[in-house]
Order: C-alpha cells, then structure tokens, then sequence
C-alpha cells in the first residue's frame, strides 16, 4: 500500500503546478478589455533569484519579493521541495528524462558544483550591477522560450493542420475539424499567429537543454540550474531530513533512483543541498528502511566547493560587467534609431538593470511587436524588448507589457500615462512617400494616428503633376510635439518593404538626453 | 390593404387618371405613406428610433424574411469607447440584431475588419457585448474567408471579399456618421471597407471611385446610419470627448447614394455633390443624390 505513494503525490503536485504554469502562460494574452484579470507572471513572482538579482543590480524592491521570500523560508525548513515538486522546468526534464533508459545514467559528481560558480557568477555581474541572471533563470529561460519559440510552433503546426482541412473541403470531417479548430482557437491557442526574431536559435538552445536529459536525467537541475544552487545553499541545514534506519543492506537501489543523484559514495551518504525530496528512495527502498523526518543527525555533507574555483567566479562575474559595457552604446549620446523601447520602460541603464528576458512583454504584445534585441542594445541587452513597428506597432491604449513585468524594467502605466508616454518618433522620408514622391493621393499614416489630436496633419499643396491639371494634395507631416511613436504609421504605410514613414527612438519620454526639442 | 383601403386608393387612383400629368406623383405620394425612401428617427434610446427609422421606411419585417441569414456590418474599426463616436453604437447594433431576429431571421452575424487590434475594438466598442447579448453570432474576421471577388469597376477589378457577406441572404450596414481626412466623410459607403481583406489602405489612391465599386457589389438590403452621437473632427478614430455631437439621430434607407447623401446634408451640412464617392454613385447609377426626388420621413420618439 505504501509502495508508490509518495512518488504518485509528487507527480500530483508537479503536474498541477505544471498545468497551472501553461494555463497562466496562455492567459498572458489580450482579452480586450484593459487589464488581464490573471496574476501571470505569479512564477516569476516566487522566484528568489530574480529577486536577489534586481536587488543587488537595481537596488530594487521587486513586486513579488515577498513570495520569494515564501520560497526561501520554505527551502531553508524543508530543502528544494521546490525543485522536486514545482519548478515546470523541473518537471519538464522529468518527462523528457523519462524517454532516457541508460540506467546507471553516467554520473559526473564534481559537475555538480558548476552551478554554484554559475550562481556566484550571476549575483557577482549582479552585485556590479549587471542583470545576467534572467539569461539563465529557469523560470525566466522557460517563459522566454515557450513564449518566443515554442509556442509560435505549437500554434503553427496546429494552424497549418486545420487549414489544410479547411482547404480540402471534405464533406463532414472538415465541419469536424473546423468545430475543434474554434475549439483549440478559444482555448490554448494563441489569437493570431506569433512571431519572433530569433525564435529558431532561443528554441533551439531550449530543445537542447531538454536533450541533454537523454545524456544525463535532469542534466540542467544537477549542474546548471543557478535557483537549483541557491535553493541548495539555502537547504544547508534543512529541518526535514532523510534518515536511514539499522534495516539498510546497503543494495544502492536508492543511489540508482535518485534523480539528482543527490545520494552517492557508494554508501548511501546524502547530500541534502542536492535532494529534491522526490522521496522515490524512501518509496522504493526494499528494506523500508529510509525516512524522512524532522529528527536525526542534522548533518549533511557539505557542498565541495573548491576555494580558487569560487574565487574565480567571482572574479570572472565582476570582469564581465565592464567587458559587457565596453560598447558604443554605453556612451553618453549613442542611441540606436531600433531601440524602441516598450512604453513605461525605465532609462535604459536602469532598464538594464532590471530587464531578465523573461519574455512576458513579448508573449503579451497584442500586436507581436516586441520583439528580443540581439546587439541593438548591446550584448548586455541581449533579448530584452524592443518594438519593431513593421511586425507590430504599439497600441495606443495598450498597457498590459507594464503589466506583466515581474522586475519593474517597465513600469505599470495607467492607460491615461501611457497614452502620453513616448517611445519614439515618426520620421517622413518624403522620397518614397506617395504624396511627396509621386503626387498619389494617400492619408493612410494620418488616419490611423492614435492620438486624439492627430500628431500626423495634412497639409494642402497645390501640385502640378507631370499629366493633367493642377490639383491640391494632401501631404502628411508629423507634429513631434504631440507624436508618441507607437509606430502605427510605419505597420500601415502602403510603402511596405521600407515604409515611407517609420519610427526612431529619438523623444522617448525615458531618456532625458535621447530629445530633440529644446523643452521636450 | 384591406377591402376599405382598397376602395379608398382605387377612387384616389381613379381621379388621378382623369387628371392628365398629376397621376404619377399622385400615386407615388399614396405608395410613399407606406414606404419613405428615408426614415429619419430623433430621441431616446437608441434602440427606439432605430425601430422607428426603420419602421418609417417600412418595417423590418419589408427587409427580412423568416430562415434568413443576416449580416449586420456595423463600424468596429477603432479602439474607442461609445461616448467617442469612433465605431458604432452598440445599442443600435444590438436593437438592429432583436429586430432582425423578431422578423424572423435564423442567425445574424456581427462583424467588421478593424484597423487596430480586433479584441479590444469588439470588446471597447461595447459591440462585441452588446450584440452578442441580442443574440447575434459576434466573431473575429478569419483570413481563411477572404476570396479574390470580381469588381470589374473603374478603380478596382478584384479585391479579397469576406465571404460571410457575400454568402448572406440580406446585409444591413450600420455605419456610424464620421469625419475623414480623405473622404471628407465617412458614412455608408465608406464602411465597406471593412469587409476588404489585403492591403486595404491602397485604396486610398482612389478612394472616391473604389468605394463605389465596392458597394456596386455589396447590394445591403437596408443601411441604418448611426448619428446617435457623430464625430465632427479628428476623424475617423477621434478620441476628443470635444469634436462628439449627440443627436441622438438614426436615419435608415434602401439606397446608399441617398443615405449618404441625406447624411451629409442634415448632420455635417455638407452637400452630397461635394462627396466624390456620393457624386460618383449618383453619376453611375448606384442611387440617387437628389434629395428633392426623395420621400423622407421623419419621427420623434
């Protein structure tokens, strides 16, 4: 009776948690009205290394440090429950490590520490204000990836299946498809079709951070996962601890089933900072003779770190904020025209400071628009947001990226701010456009700028065109007082493959030095 | 008509034939006390001169018949909220949808091809909520429905149609009463841009002429023109509480020329003659601009 149960509750647990990081996940999309009513960022709400990362780099406060501060509380009394029986990315190395069968799988014990020198690594860059942790953050990696590669494709294939039904027509089945097509479609597929620069090379490196669970079960987690290593620091001293009782005929079936092989030496010694509490060697142990309880020695074995190899993560962590920020972007006065940043977002060293590439602002643009910089803001920047008005513009009273930000890079607008917040400007080239260039009437930039005192205004030239007569002309000119540069103009522009009229970062609302007016 | 009805028109018709030259005009003033060519309906709610709009100009139950599959095309093109006059109201698509199911119809669909995000415009616009209230089938555009339609007019030959309306028994456009930087005015006509799929905004480059080869094609049975409240300026999307006026107004009639034309005139002050695509329509044959040769009606509600 006893045999199993654990190991089916943590299942439970883990496949709960799992359905309700996917459902909040596909919530993080527009309903229309202007909240989203979901607390969809919750995952990155609990995360204790994003928390510590934003205040060493920002010295900030994030929105969720005091859920963090759950998770850290819960690890330092009962070990990394979280990891064992929460973390989605966890339990997706469980599932993908499941289609592994080497059993022994190869076991590299003094990897393990790597991920404590990833972590001091990260929160050295930190601690000298440069935020690398959201590169490597499972929670964050997971958003980031499901929101720009996965699921674009899981959509793609599924759009591509029911419309290539719908294409052929066929009596009964196509109605079929068509009614779990609409189905899927008001479910867990996405509005429209997404897609992201990039999207192919960060969903690569995700498949193969799932790969590698073939190699070696839960690869990431044993000697990657810098929150495996904090929460392992933090489970020292964990109250809840295993114990093994005189039953123990020293078989090593529990070295075999311990997914993180957190159990070694051939004698069962237990490395607590290790253990998932999965608990499967207290359910599988033949004898029974293994437990889990608030008694016993106290003592596990210590993390082996070697002294020069924490040395050098340190060092190596500070050395990279300076090689990072030996760019030209770093200097007073360099402004790249791409770097449109969302609305609401801070100035970009704060920005910067803040930004963990988690991909939330990205999967929530109701246009697509936001999109992962490569070296746009520096390699420092690298996949935080930026607009790219041609794939999506910035709807004008559109303020859910604020909204899901977990670390506050971009701030919550109410939809009055963000309707004053510029991010940019629009800029005529008055070669391509119609009106300028070849006398062809064309309002399209006018009538769909958003502001209520439109920031493009036409104004009435008389022209002599090459054939006929004299007519007036509507050209189209852009009022930078009152432009917010969400870049409508540029998505509509009839110019399509280099639009006549396209947006520039210069007079974002962040930066006081990116201006062009006198008295901004 | 009943027997006395008959008696009564027929001794009417029957002076008319003896005097010479009168009886045309005689009998179309008789025809005219059942069918206005405008109704034209003040007051509140909405939904009340909506019917009474369409009631002077005949009823709804002239326009729809029992089994029919309706399309309502209101303007859903902005993310705006009512009191801003971007997109129709909603309360007078909504009492269009109850009217057209009180006629008898089997499903009517509600739907617009909006030029920002379609879920905040279905959901801001309070269309979406209300319409699907009243019963109607509200979705989204699917991309899949656009065809390539024959138009063979002088501005576009063909263009991606929405399928939806094409396939209908009966349209009823519902446009709301704009200004617009190009076309002046945006009105009923002008509304049929949102059935077009591609890359709609070329067509500015002749917007006058396209818009009446579009609505040579779409023949709406009925155009209800929304002037509960009009946008005046910063049109067509606004978002100035400022350049809204409310008159409370809903004008309905049968042909497109005409109902833009009286819209103009009445609500904007504008003659229809200055509108190219209201001077186009007439000069080809789509309708009429000449007021004087319309039966308008109008109530108070």
């Amino acid at each position: 009776m006893k045999k199993h149960t654990i190991r089916t509750l943590r299942r439970l647990s883990q496949g709960i948690f799992l359905l309700l990081f996917l459902f909040l996940f596909i919530q993080t999309e527009s309903n229309g009205l202007d909240e989203l009513g979901c607390p969809v960022r919750i995952f990155l709400d609990f995360d204790p290394l994003i928390a510590i990362s934003t205040l060493l780099s920002a010295h900030a406060i994030v929105a969720g440090f005091f859920f963090s501060l759950i998770i850290i509380v819960l690890t330092a009394l009962l070990g990394r429950v979280f990891c064992g029986w929460v973390c989605p990315l966890g339990t997706l190395h469980n599932a993908v490590g499941y289609f592994n069968k080497r059993r022994p799988t190869p076991i590299h014990r003094s990897w393990h520490t790597l991920k404590y020198y990833i972590l001091f690594f990260v929160l050295a860059s930190s601690l000298f204000t440069a935020q690398v942790a959201g590169i490597i953050d499972p929670i964050s990696l997971l958003i980031r990836s499901l929101s720009l590669s996965v699921y674009p494709l899981v959509n793609y294939l599924t759009r591509a299946f029911f419309d290539t039904i719908y294409a052929l027509q066929i009596p009964v089945i196509t109605d079929g498809s068509e009614w779990v097509y609409s189905l899927l479609k008001s479910t867990v597929l996405s509005f429209g079709q997404p897609y992201f620069l990039q999207g192919i090379f960060i969903g690569t490196l995700f498949f193969l951070i799932l790969a590698l669970n073939l190699y070696e079960r839960r690869f990431w987690c044993r000697y990657l996962c810098p929150l495996g290593a904090l929460l392992g620091i933090l489970s020292r001293f964990p109250l809840l601890k295993r114990s093994v009782s005189e039953g123990c005929t020293s078989c090593g079936i529990c070295e075999k089933v311990c997914p993180n092989s957190a159990i070694t030496d051939g004698d069962g010694t237990w490395r607590g900072p290790e253990c998932l509490y999965c608990m499967d060697c207290d359910d599988l142990c033949p004898e029974g003779a293994i437990s889990f309880g608030w008694k016993g020695r106290g003592e596990g074995v210590p993390i082996d770190l070697a002294r020069r190899n924490v040395f050098v993560s340190l060092i190596s962590g500070v050395a990279a904020v300076p090689l990072l920020r030996i760019v030209p972007q770093s200097r007073g006065g360099w402004f790249h025209p791409a770097l449109i940043r969302p609305p609401g977002a801070l100035d970009e060293g704060e920005f910067l400071k803040r930004c963990v590439r988690c991909g939330e602002c990205m999967k929530v643009c109701i246009t697509n628009g936001l999109q992962p910089t490569l070296f746009e803001a520096g390699l420092e920047g690298l996949w935080t947001p930026r607009l790219v008005p041609k794939i999506g513009y910035c709807e004008f009273r559109c303020t859910l990226c604020g909204q899901v930000c977990p670390t506050g890079a971009i701030e919550e607008l109410t939809v009055r701010e963000k309707e004053e917040t510029r991010i940019g400007m629009a800029v005529i080239d008055t070669s391509r456009c119609l009106p300028y260039a070849y006398d062809i009437p064309c309002i399209v930039c006018e009538e769909v700028c958003p502001t209520p005192e439109k920031a493009i205004w036409l104004e009435m030239v008389k022209v002599q065109p090459r054939e006929g007569n004299e007519t007036i002309l509507k050209l189209p000119r852009v009022d930078i007082e009152r432009c917010v540069g969400c870049g409508i103009c540029e998505a509509h522009c009839p110019v399509q493959a280099r639009p006549a009229i396209y947006v520039i970062s210069t007079n974002e609302s962040r930066s006081d030095a990116n201006q062009l007016l006198l008295n901004p | 008509m009943n027997r006395r009805d008959f008696l009564k028109k027929t001794c009417i018709a029957g002076i008319g034939i003896s005097i010479p030259g009168t009886f045309s005009s005689l009998v179309g003033s008789l025809y005219a006390s059942q069918y206005a060519d405008i109704g034209v309906a003040r007051g509140t709610p909405p939904e009340a001169i909506t019917k009474a709009a369409i009631d002077a100009i005949g009823g709804i139950h002239r326009f729809i018949s029992r089994g029919d599959i309706v399309v309502v095309k209101p303007n859903i093109g902005w993310d705006r909220t009512p009191e801003m006059a971007a997109d129709t109201n909603p309360e007078v698509v909504a009492a269009l949808v109850k009217l057209c199911y009180d006629a008898g119809a089997k499903k009517v669909k509600v739907f617009d091809n909006p030029c920002v995000d379609p879920r905040r415009s279905y959901k801001q616009s309070g269309i979406a909520d209300a319409a699907s209230a009243a019963g109607a089938e509200v979705s989204f555009m699917d991309e899949r429905k656009f065809k390539d339609v024959r138009i063979d007019g002088r501005a576009l030959k063909k263009w991606p149609l929405y399928t939806d309306i094409l396939e209908a028994d009966k349209v009823i456009n519902v446009p709301i009463a704009k200004v617009h930087g190009l076309s002046t005015l945006t009105l009923g006509m002008k509304n049929w841009m949102g059935i077009m799929g591609g890359w709609r905004g070329r067509i500015h480059q002749n917007l006058h002429q396209s818009l009446v080869d579009i609505s040579q094609v779409i023949r709406p049975t009925l155009i209800v023109l929304d002037a509960v409240r009009i946008l005046t300026g910063h049109g067509p999307q606004g978002g100035n509480l400022s350049d809204v006026k409310t008159l409370n107004t809903v004008i309905a009639g049968t042909d497109q020329v005409a109902v833009d034309a009286y819209g103009a005139e009445t609500l904007f002050y504008i003659k229809g003659s200055r509108l190219g695509f209201v001077r186009i329509g007439h000069e080809t044959g789509l309708g009429t601009m000449d007021l004087s040769q319309l039966i308008i009606k109008k109530v108070d509600v």
